[in-house]
């Protein structure tokens, strides 16, 4: 490598155009960051300092008092017990509706894939069609099967529906991932006499760990960003936090108190970013490592 | 170990017969190859065997036990793959004990197991290792190692030297070969490699288009094929198959051959010509009864020297292939590669007609059966 480094000579054209590809990437990359930065430093000033201050002005102080004002004391409609209730209501709602409709699409994927059946692909189709309904469309016809079933306006109501809603795309994540992985594999192991959960088990899923990372990572954003289906069919005390935070925004008792806002906004979002940041180079490998093998 | 009998089975997809009535039956210890060309339902047949595959109509009996609608795990077989198969997230040792402990054989039982199979196949310094540390030399032989570790009635055999470098595949087929004779294994193997076939097969079965075009030893496929299909499958390279002409030559049949002259080639069983004096059939001659003069076989009955010409030659270091032609027709000979053969010259060549065969030109059929 070293060699090839003295080998090149840099034309100046080349450095010009270099810094010019820096300059376009750093103005993106603030572009997309200024909005949080104006959340951050908004959610770190007072009232006060707000109203006189710029969108872009430093705050005097570090002060964390709207942090703790969002998470345990701000109003959300009628009641004031902050966001806190509701960050734990997601998790309630989040943690099983992706271990759901993550195994589920995992079985899936495994049956599509590497236990053909007559009318397997028409069935995976169908499947695929799912990615594709839009959410309002189902919001009457669920909400009725949602009372048929007893479980209107309850957490499991919700995990219901986000793993309905979400088996079409975890499943079409594990078929496209076990296309890759040889028949064959199923056929020694058949042959070995061992069982269909036997297999999934035992020799399938050890080697799934890029594709679960990936259905994780994409179920958690989608279910815990999630809006529509929450302020749908959710109870009152079973409000997810995005909900929260659409009503903690629209409650005010006199002056607007952006600074609360915007960090009942972030502690909304830490979950997913958290997400991003530790599982995020998986995400990216996973999604391309079916692409590169073929 | 069994015997396996494949009686009259049949495979359809719909309207598509991929097999269409195939009947084996081979004895205990012996070494079944299935060959033919791709698409000629040698792997759907070894499948059904399998039991992966289930058979439209027929039986399938292992040690004279109908098995044919019985699951892949109790008819007691292993297979070996084409990929080898081996499981990724398991170590060597892992991969060989896995059939033994899904029937749930003591763990005990299951290391002495391996290591009697590691020691046989010489992969006892791999088993910590997982298959991607491996050559592909080595998962060869962990995969055939664990198809051994169960000792199960009935070996099968898919491809599984086609992944292999040329110089690899030799030295495994003579091991698959030494395996066999020391073990006693009832064995089907399927490959499209007709030199593997000879080399390794008790009985060969050539396939094409699902039926069995020729069921029979090593030998008695390359010295009697039963049909033009079989004689130019097996052989490399491959039999030159001559339009000849039959012409009367004193009351009996000759071949008539073109090349700068004319002559007229002898033929073993003269009668089977008897009815198509006049008419043009398909000589076979293999490459090696055409040579250069060879003193000793002069004047033997079946042997005609002639001219031919040289088109190319192809030195193989032990012989030197001459490709020359007659009666229009390209034509390999195998000859000495002392023998000067320089392309464009007229030589002399021996034609030697004792083990020719003849077929029908236009349905491909034996004459001379």
């Amino acid at each position: 490598m070293s060699n090839n480094a003295i080998g090149r000579k840099t034309s100046g054209v080349d450095k010009a155009l270099r810094v010019a590809l820096y300059t376009v990437l750093l103005v993106a990359a603030a572009f997309y960051l200024i909005p949080f930065i104006v959340m951050l430093i908004t959610s770190l000033k007072d009232v006060e300092e707000i109203r006189t201050g710029n969108l872009l002005s430093l705050p005097a102080a570090l002060n964390f008092d709207s942090w703790a004002k969002a998470w345990s004391s701000a109003c959300t409609g009628s009641s004031c017990g902050g966001i806190s209730p509701y960050f734990m209501n997601s998790f309630q709602i989040v943690l099983p509706a992706v271990a759901i409709s993550t195994l589920v699409g995992a079985i899936n994927g495994y049956v599509i894939s590497l236990w053909k059946f007559r009318g397997s692909d028409l069935f995976f189709a169908a499947m695929l069609v799912g990615c594709f309904i839009p959410f309002q469309v189902i919001l009457l016809p669920m909400a009725q099967t949602l009372g048929w079933l007893g479980i209107a306006n309850t957490a499991s109501g919700l995990v219901f529906v986000h793993v309905v809603y979400g088996v079409a795309f975890t499943t079409l994540f594990f078929r496209n991932f076990y296309q890759s992985i040889p028949s064959e594999l199923v056929k020694a192991a058949r042959l070995d006499g061992a069982g269909f959960f036997t297999i999934f088990y035992r020799i399938i899923l050890p080697v799934s760990t890029p594709i679960i990372v990936v259905t994780v990572i994409w179920q958690f954003t989608q279910i815990w960003n999630d809006f529509l289906f929450g302020v749908a069919f959710s109870g009152f005390d079973t409000q997810p936090v995005t909900v929260a935070l659409n009503n903690l925004v629209n409650t005010s008792f006199g002056g607007k108190e952006y600074n609360v806002d915007m960090a009942a906004a972030i502690i909304a979002a830490l979950p997913t970013l958290a997400v991003y940041v530790f599982a995020g180079k998986y995400f990216v490998r996973g999604l391309t490592a079916g692409a590169v093998k073929g | 170990m069994a015997n396996l009998v494949i009686d009259n089975v049949k495979k359809r997809y719909g309207n598509t017969e991929i097999l269409k009535g195939i009947n084996i039956s081979i004895k205990t210890g012996e070494f079944l190859i299935l060959v033919g060309p791709s698409g000629c339902g040698k792997s759907t047949l070894m499948n059904s065997i399998a039991g992966l595959e289930d058979v439209t109509e027929g039986r399938i009996l292992i040690a004279d036990k109908d098995v044919t609608y019985t699951s892949p795990k109790d008819r007691d077989i292993a297979m070996v793959f084409q990929s080898y198969a081996l499981y990724p997230n398991m170590t060597v040792e892992q991969n060989i004990s896995f059939g033994l402990e899904m029937r749930k054989v003591p763990k005990a039982e299951r290391d002495v197991e391996v290591q009697r199979v590691a020691e046989l196949l010489q992969i006892s310094h791999l088993l910590d290792r997982k298959p991607a540390q491996l050559s592909g030399g080595q998962r060869q032989r962990v995969a055939m190692g664990r198809a051994l570790a169960r000792r199960p009635q009935l070996y099968l055999f898919d491809e599984p030297l086609s992944n292999l470098d040329a110089k690899l595949r030799v030295e495994m087929r003579t091991e698959i070969k030494k395996l066999h004779k020391k073990l006693g294994t009832t064995i089907v193997y399927v490959t499209h490699d007709q030199i593997e076939a000879m080399t390794l097969a008790d009985r060969i079965a050539v396939m094409k288009d699902g039926q069995v075009q020729q069921l029979g030893t090593p030998q008695e496929i390359y010295d009697n094929p039963a049909n033009l299909f079989v004689a130019g499958f097996m052989g490399s390279p491959a039999m030159n198959f001559i339009p000849a002409k039959v012409i009367e030559q004193n009351g009996t049949p000759m071949l008539e051959l073109a090349t700068s002259t004319t002559v007229a080639l002898p033929f073993p069983k003269p009668e089977s010509l008897k009815d198509h004096v006049g008419k043009t059939i398909l000589l076979g001659l293999r490459p090696e009864m055409i040579t250069e003069p060879q003193p000793h076989k002069e004047g033997q009955p079946f042997v005609t020297t002639t001219d031919v010409e040289v088109e190319v030659t192809e030195p193989m270091g032990a012989d030197t292939m001459i490709l020359t032609r007659v009666n229009n027709a390209e034509i390999n000979c195998r000859s000495n590669p002392m023998y000067p053969a320089a392309a464009g010259s007229i030589i002399k060549m021996m034609f030697d007609t004792s083990k020719a065969v003849v077929f029908d030109k236009e349905s491909g059929k034996r004459l001379d059966a």
